[in-house]
């Protein structure tokens, strides 16, 4: 079948036995990456199975367009029974940038289901479709540089590799699966369950290749591309031509395979040993540019923001490059960063018996060397923030147990994108945020990056930015007030499905979620943005990428249902595990205090009218949460 | 004769190259492992190493070839005839740049011909978004 490795391979630890099954019958409705997961997920996890359990099932997903000239396909889903979700554990799902999804795909597989727990430390090798697992005791301690490079030298450079660090083996909440340098799936904790499971890593040498239907198609949708840019006052993506820059920015780096793109949150760092290497996103963002300094001033609950950005010099790379070989999160370094920075500012000396260091900046990189290994200060803080404050939060000043409370309040996992925070996100943004938060299973992206591109555009340029967003919203959403900044929540759930559907296709074909969907068109300079009234960008690219690559062809309704189709199955996998519209209500208080940029808030009882409009929409039921039995059938998945 | 030059400095190890390759040569195939141009990228490094047949004006891939199936013609361009072509990899293994490729599935051995043919030129040079891969 055209797009699609054509196999699924269960590999299960515990035995070292293996099986591939044809990979047809799922990937139909359930297209590939993320979709797919959760499809495999329904059936093959046995509900109750806890993140630790060897029934939990870790499920490496590609996407028909993985391992093809598609721009930004080498993304990889990583999905099972994650161990982040406070107070319990559920289903969630994480992504990584990188090579592993198409040599996934050149071996023949779309999905691999990977359960059960090795006696021994071992390694996950599947050549060309085939498993074996290998014990491989002599890897127990070493970083995730020196697995990949070492398990490349034992296979080959084309090997490709998953793996976990110290972290992952040490079972700290925070610990990624790393690939390549900085490609980590980072936030829902799945290097730790590599850990429960005794796996290091799992390496994928793949000969074969993928069956494009009309290579001449997808090489007229690479050619149409051209160029991505986009208001140059925009934060994250000004795409300017590499070739038009010289110097040693000329080639920024890309954390995708196939992608084309020159994005400025990419950039070229030093490791110790002397190489260069790409950084992306997070250290960049967190350390200057990133935060406005008003976030320093206390919000009403007496909550500041402390600044990151006062590392030693070099620290930062660093930090980074620690990050990455010990398998760490780098958000936990920005929530415990900055916990430890309010506590130092409180006045507090020391957290259940442990000295504060003198120097905090300085000594982060300590801090998170223990608390990957869990031991001193660290180790407080790696069974995850919200854990430490259920055990240690009575002891603490109550400002500074709420600031923690807020860092990770959507169930444990590090607040962002909501407008009290990192992000910059005015109203109507972080409503769009609140109501995905409401159910998704983790932090989410608000609509992939897009929004939150608009969301800046909207900072950065006022009245004009709305005036083309109404224009913009009408042609979107058959209605001009999506994204005007207001409370009125009914067109609101309009652009919050719109980004919980674009987010789940790009997590599935897989493409990158900061390019795609083009939102907005692409512009050389400011001029061309404000001559222009009608902004809406090529949003069906992703549609001729995938009916160039499978010989399909879909309309956007058909990928849409099939996004609701995983939304709902992912929506009643957390709903068995405990959540309830009733639990989700403790997100409100979140959003109740003032967004940062704005000063706009929920009032009290807002939240529920913000559930019922967003609940709607999605076709939930309003007392429960639950997708409706009606919604279920229509989408197949009922009975 | 126009030739491939990579510029290892501003390769992003994105692969674009390779697989617009395969997808091009191999019929809408695509694989890395079939591609003509190889990427290799390191770990903790951004520096790749590009590999690519140079068209050697002596060839050791078509001086070992027991079948003349390699061979470098008048116009420079050095070639494979896949119909002579046993698979025996001895051009492989002569090939000291590690440009020759194998092909499991119709059992020969390939390697880059510059996109004969192709009205764009190379693929490579076509889709590489930071001009990494030229063409003169």
């Amino acid at each position: 079948m055209h797009g699609y490795g054509g196999s699924v391979l269960t590999a299960d630890l515990s035995t070292g036995e293996s099986r591939r099954e044809d990979s047809a019958p799922y990937t139909g409705d359930w297209i590939g990456g993320r979709m797919l997961a959760a499809r495999l997920a329904w059936e093959r996890i046995p509900p109750g199975a806890g993140p630790w359990d060897p029934e939990n099932t870790l499920i490496v997903t590609a996407g028909p367009l993985a391992g093809t000239l598609s721009p930004s396909s080498g993304r990889t889903v990583l999905s099972g029974i994650s161990p982040v979700p406070h107070p319990f554990p559920w289903y969630t799902h994480s992504t990584l940038g990188g090579w592993f999804a198409g040599a996934l795909k050149f071996a023949g597989l779309d999905a691999l289901l990977i359960r059960g727990r090795a006696p021994v430390l071992s390694v996950l090798e599947i050549r060309d479709g085939e498993a074996r697992v290998r014990p491989c005791p002599e890897l127990a301690g070493l970083d995730t540089v020196e697995v990949q490079e070492g398990l490349k030298t034992a296979l080959g450079p084309d090997a490709q590799v998953l793996c976990a660090g110290p972290a992952g083996e040490n079972r700290v909440l925070s610990a990624t699966v790393q690939h390549d340098f900085e490609c980590a799936a980072g936030h829902s904790g799945f290097g730790a369950v590599f850990g429960a499971k005794n796996l290091k890593a799992v390496v994928v040498l793949g000969r074969g290749g993928v069956s494009v239907a009309r290579p001449g198609d997808l090489l007229t949708a690479w050619r149409s591309l051209g160029p991505y840019r986009m208001n140059p006052e925009h934060k994250f993506l000004a795409y300017e031509r590499s070739r038009d820059r010289p110097g040693p920015e000329a080639a920024r780096p890309v954390c995708s395979q196939a992608c084309v793109n020159d994005c400025r949150i990419a950039h070229r760092d030093r490791t110790r040993a002397g190489g260069t290497v790409g950084i992306f996103c997070l250290a960049p963002v967190f350390e200057g540019e990133g935060i406005p300094a008003e976030y320093a001033r206390p919000n009403p609950r007496g909550i500041a923001v402390p600044s990151l950005a006062n590392l030693p010099p070099g620290e930062r790379s660093a930090l980074v490059e620690d990050m990455n070989r010990l398998g760490l999160d780098y958000w936990v370094r920005v929530t415990v960063h900055a916990f430890l920075g309010a506590a130092e500012a409180s006045g507090v000396r020391d957290l259940a018996g442990v000295a504060l260091p003198r120097d905090l900046s300085g000594s982060m990189g300590d801090i998170l060397t223990d608390l990957a290994h869990r031991r001193g200060l660290g180790g407080l803080f790696s069974d995850g923030l919200a854990v430490f404050l259920d055990r240690h939060g009575d002891a603490l000043p109550a400002s500074l147990e709420a600031l923690g409370r807020e860092l990770v309040f959507d169930f444990g996992f590090q607040a962002h994108r909501e407008g009290r925070f990192w992000d910059r996100e005015p109203l109507p943004y972080w409503i769009f945020s609140a109501m995905l938060y409401a159910t998704e299973a983790r932090d989410p992206t608000i609509g992939t990056h897009s929004l939150m591109h608009l969301a800046e555009i909207q900072l950065a340029r006022g009245p004009e930015a709305l005036a083309k967003f109404r224009v913009l919203s009408e042609r979107l959403w058959g209605r001009p007030n999506v994204l005007e900044p207001d409370f009125d929540f009914e067109a609101k759930a309009r652009g919050a499905l719109w980004a919980r559907r674009a987010r789940m296709v790009i997590d599935s074909l897989p493409l990158c979620d900061f390019a795609f969907p083009r939102l907005l068109k692409s512009f050389d300079a400011l001029e061309g943005w404000s001559s222009e009234t009608n902004v809406l960008g090529d949003l069906d690219l992703d549609l001729r990428l995938l009916e160039a690559v499978t010989g399909v062809s879909r309309s956007r309704e058909d990928l849409d249902r099939a996004a609701d189709r995983a939304s709902a199955l992912e929506r009643l996998m957390i709903l068995r595990y405990g959540r309830n519209r009733a639990l989700e209500r403790s997100l409100a208080s979140h959003f109740e205090l003032p967004c940062r940029d704005d000063g706009t808030a929920l009032e009290p009882g807002d939240w529920e009218r913000l559930m019922d409009a967003w609940l709607s929409a999605c076709r939930y039921d309003l007392e429960t949460g639950a997708p409706t039995p009606e919604l279920l059938a229509e989408l197949g998945i009922g009975g | 004769m126009k030739r491939l030059r990579t510029d290892p400095g501003l390769c992003r190890s994105c692969q674009a190259c390779a697989l617009a390759c395969s997808l091009v040569r191999e019929n809408g195939r695509s694989s890395l492992a079939e591609a003509r141009i190889r990427v290799e990228k390191p770990v903790a490094d951004l520096r790749p190493v590009l590999v690519v047949c140079r068209h050697c004006a002596r060839p050791a891939c078509a001086l070992v070839c027991p079948t003349r199936a390699m061979a470098r013609g008048d116009d420079g361009l050095v070639r494979v005839r896949e119909d002579l072509c046993t698979d025996c990899g001895a051009c492989a293994r002569a090939c000291p740049f590690g440009a020759v490729v194998s092909i499991p599935r119709r059992r020969v051995r390939q390697k880059c011909d510059l996109c004969e043919g192709r009205p764009e030129g190379p693929a490579c040079v076509e889709v590489c978004p930071v001009g990494a891969v030229l063409w003169s």
